[in-house]
């Protein structure tokens, strides 16, 4: 092979080298390539090598971030990093879980104002969210079976009622996530200034603490999330569940304990009559604890084989652990007579484990993981929100960003926009559980109604056997959820539930301008035919800003004559005499590239380059290429010793239309050799 | 004898584990160095540059393997994939271009007609290689 063909050879990542052995005909072949790519087939894969940095600094980067999220996990290691039912119960169930240990409150609140009396009302109407939870829950397992791809709620709408009522039921998902992290912190935060009220001061500070700490746990990966985070959610059931057991038996015992008072306690006399209204809201404000019950059905793929048993025997354990705790809870609250804290500062749970055991290492116990659960249920929602934005991505309803997976598998964007987001609203909301409930419970019946809808048509559609009593049980799912959520709404609109209807709309529209913006990229950008011929275009007129002679502009000049033939230097200069002299050392120069120098009075630089190039690009139809010499320094400090104008000349090109800027970096290290100070002539 | 350079020639077979192993054991106090090789032996209906992709892969991911164990075993190997009409013809020309002085081969405990068989390569490398040979047979299956 010539030096000749050898040059026009196309670059490969793999060399052959024949070799000639000792003996006459024993030839071989080496064959060597780049450690970093291996082969796979008819492509290369890029090795963990490929993607080392060079620099010190992106090597204490990636060694910073090897110990925050840990080591780089390849697509194959996706089947491992999977949820058993062990783990996944802690990480998709906790959030329902950790309601219970707030729903009870959160009704007794609301009867609290037609005074301690009302309480009668509060086992009848657990013992209705309970049912309302076992109809959602039948009904998530027909989701579950009908969409082991997960998305749950979204996937079932569009597919079934169209693209709104999905865009709908994934709007109100999205705000569900979102609060559902703010409010699980906030608990937990409450939780743990119940027993440290010192703490109660910096509740969003802590919070946000505990957002943090989640999205870094979560961004490890879905599997180590769980590894981390089921330990205090079983230390939680056990604890809280000995708590119940014990509280029955003092109770069943006849011994039942003087009930513990509260900072502030709600006055026995009510402010308020008691009316069907205030019942219904109650049941709205218990029915917080439904929530977290959809994240199973969303996120079916997180489950390891057998997806779909696996995530059905999860929701069965979930909802059996809720259900216990929950009427547990309730009926030790009503038996001891609790009256919840009107200042917010003590919980109910507190309260009730401070009356049946006093101040001691078990109250501890249960408040330190009732804290720990309450804010780990934050993880259902960082586990729902990255997995749902990921789906409406690929659909091109959200920015691509959202669907790509990190070095650990977990889609990154999605964890940490969730993480921003929330801080957000717990900021906003003082970080006050009782502020953002009003909020929280629209979403989730909003997406569950769509869902049960959508299954009946489904059903109804595909006819398949025992059809008529799978649509009975979706039609029962979706008249429940659908009665809760309007009781809901009348009862929450005035405390706060109308910011979720103003923004569930909101959403809808920026997910369909998303889907708009990215319908006409596709169509402006899509290859009509593949057999179409490349269109022949002709070489541009290239136009080389130079600064100053130097080697970094000889580079770019040789550059740009090896483009085209077309070539016009163009200098700015600040006075008559520089011009002149740059003139006369152009013209002795060996480039042979007609150049125009601007004399620009005002010192300016960029504009009357921008007009040159303006002025230029009207006169000639082919598109007006840049190209720019630019010096890179050696370290980040020498940046600042040079004025890059450059970089503000590439920027102000960015959108110039039919333009095209091409850098030629002039490497400060690699092209002058040695560095010894050379005076200039 | 102190080896300065090893040449390990894997063929692929479930003993290059082993034999990657005992080529760390014996290069580590002497600080010498491991080259390890694969040769995909190329039919003569074939030209000897044929681009063979199934047969590149898994040289590849063999050579790749071997690095591994040797990353785990703090030790660095540099890895060769060759084509070549004859095995033992390539591994003893490399083992000479390298300058190595010790070639290790691995053989997979296999039986013809009641008796333990030596391949074809080993038995070529035995007698053409100019450096020390060291064969490492497979234990016998039980």
């Amino acid at each position: 092979m010539t030096d000749d063909e050898r040059k026009d050879e196309t670059p490969s990542l793999e060399e052959r080298t024949k070799k000639t052995g000792r003996l006459v005909g024993n030839r071989y072949l080496r064959i060597h390539h780049q450690s970093d790519f291996r082969r796979s087939g008819d492509h290369y894969v890029a090795g963990e090598e490929a993607l080392r940095e060079e620099s010190r600094l992106g090597r204490g980067y990636q060694a910073l971030r090897r110990v925050l999220f840990g080591p780089r996990l390849e697509s194959d290691a996706d089947a491992t990093e999977r949820l058993s039912v062990v783990t996944g119960l802690a990480i998709l169930g906790s959030d329902n879980i950790s309601s219970s240990a707030y729903a009870t409150e959160e009704a007794m609140r609301v009867l609290a104002f037609a005074g301690v009396g009302a309480f009668v009302f509060l086992t009848p109407i657990a013992v209705a969210i309970v049912g309302v939870l076992a109809i959602v829950v039948l009904s998530q397992s027909q989701v579950i079976a009908a969409y082991p791809n997960g998305g749950g709620s979204y996937v079932v709408a569009s597919d079934n009622l169209g693209t709104l009522p999905g865009l709908v039921a994934a709007s109100a998902l999205l705000v569900d996530y979102v609060l559902t992290v703010a409010t699980s912190t906030a608990a937990g935060v409450a939780a743990i200034s119940s027993f440290l009220p010192v703490f109660y001061e910096q509740r969003v500070v802590i919070g946000i603490g505990f957002i943090v700490i989640l999205m870094i746990g979560n961004l490890r990966g879905i599997r180590e999330a769980g590894i981390v985070f089921a330990g205090p959610t079983y230390v939680y059931v056990l604890s809280i569940g000995a708590l119940i057991v014990y509280g029955i038996f003092r109770v069943v015992s006849g011994d039942l304990p003087p009930p513990a008072t509260p900072p502030a306690p709600f006055p026995p006399e009510g402010l308020e009559a008691l009316s069907v209204l205030l019942v219904l809201r109650a049941f709205a404000s218990g029915a917080v604890g439904l929530t977290g019950s959809e994240a199973i059905a969303n996120g079916v793929p997180s489950m390891a084989k057998p997806e779909q048993r696996n995530a059905t025997v999860t929701l069965v354990i979930m909802a059996v652990l809720f259900g216990t705790i929950f009427l547990g809870l309730t009926f030790l609250a009503q038996a001891i007579g609790t009256v919840p804290d009107q200042s917010e500062k003590e919980t109910l749970n507190s309260l009730i484990t401070r009356s049946l055991v006093g101040v001691g290492p078990f109250y501890y116990v249960v408040q330190i993981f009732t804290a720990v659960i309450l804010a780990l249920a934050a993880n259902t929602g960082f586990t729902g929100f990255p997995r749902l934005a990921s789906v409406l991505a690929n659909d091109r309803f959200m920015p691509r960003q959202f669907a790509y997976r990190g070095d650990r598998l977990a889609f990154s964007f999605g964890i940490v926009a969730l993480a921003l987001v929330s801080v957000v609203v717990l900021a906003a909301f003082n970080g006050s559980v009782t502020n953002l409930i009003p909020l929280y419970t629209i979403g989730v019946f909003l997406a569950f109604t769509l869902a049960q809808t959508g299954l009946i048509r489904r059903w109804r559609r595909l006819r398949t056997r025992g059809w008529q009593w799978r649509a009975v049980i979706n039609g029962i799912g979706a008249v429940v959820t659908a009665v809760v959520l309007v009781v809901v709404v009348i009862a929450k609109f005035g405390e706060g539930a109308w910011m979720t209807l103003l923004i569930l709309p909101i959403l809808v529209w920026l997910l369909l301008s998303i889907h708009k913006h990215y319908m006409q990229v596709q169509d402006a950008l899509v290859l009509d035919r593949l057999d179409d011929p490349v269109p022949a275009v002709r070489p541009p007129v290239v136009i080389v800003p130079i600064g100053r002679l130097d080697r970094a502009a000889a580079q770019a000049v040789a550059f740009a004559r090896s483009i085209s033939p077309t070539v016009k230097a163009v200098h700015i200069t600040t006075s008559e005499e520089s011009a002149k002299e740059f003139r006369e050392r152009w013209d002795h120069w060996s480039g042979r590239v007609p150049l125009d120098v601007i004399e620009s009075p005002y010192r300016s630089l960029v504009p009357p380059l921008l007009r040159y190039i303006d002025s230029i690009g009207k006169r000639d139809d082919r598109p007006v290429t840049v190209v720019l010499a630019s010096f890179v320094p050696h370290t980040w400090w020498e940046w600042l010793l040079h004025s890059q104008t450059s970089i503000r000349l590439k920027a102000s090109l960015l959108f110039r239309p039919n333009t095209i800027v091409i850098d030629v970096p002039y490497h400060f290290r690699d092209e002058a050799g040695d560095h010894t100070h050379r005076p200039s002539r | 004898m102190q080896a300065k350079r090893i040449l390990v020639a894997l063929a692929g077979s479930s003993v290059d584990p082993d034999v990657i192993r005992i080529a760390i054991d014996i290069a580590k106090p002497a600080k010498a160095e491991i080259v390890a090789i694969h040769v995909i032996e190329v039919r003569w209906n074939l030209p000897l540059d044929a681009v063979l992709d199934p047969e590149l892969e898994r040289g590849e991911a063999l050579l790749a393997g071997a690095s591994k164990i040797a990353k785990q075993a703090g030790a660095t190997i540099q890895t060769e994939l060759l084509q070549a009409r004859d095995a033992a013809a390539a591994i003893v020309d490399t083992a000479t271009e390298r300058v190595c002085d010790l070639i290790l081969l691995g053989m997979p405990y296999r039986k013809r007609l009641g008796r333990v068989y030596v391949g074809r390569t080993v038995q070529n490398v035995y007698v053409n290689a100019p450096c020390a040979v060291l064969a490492y047979r497979q234990e016998e299956s039980k």
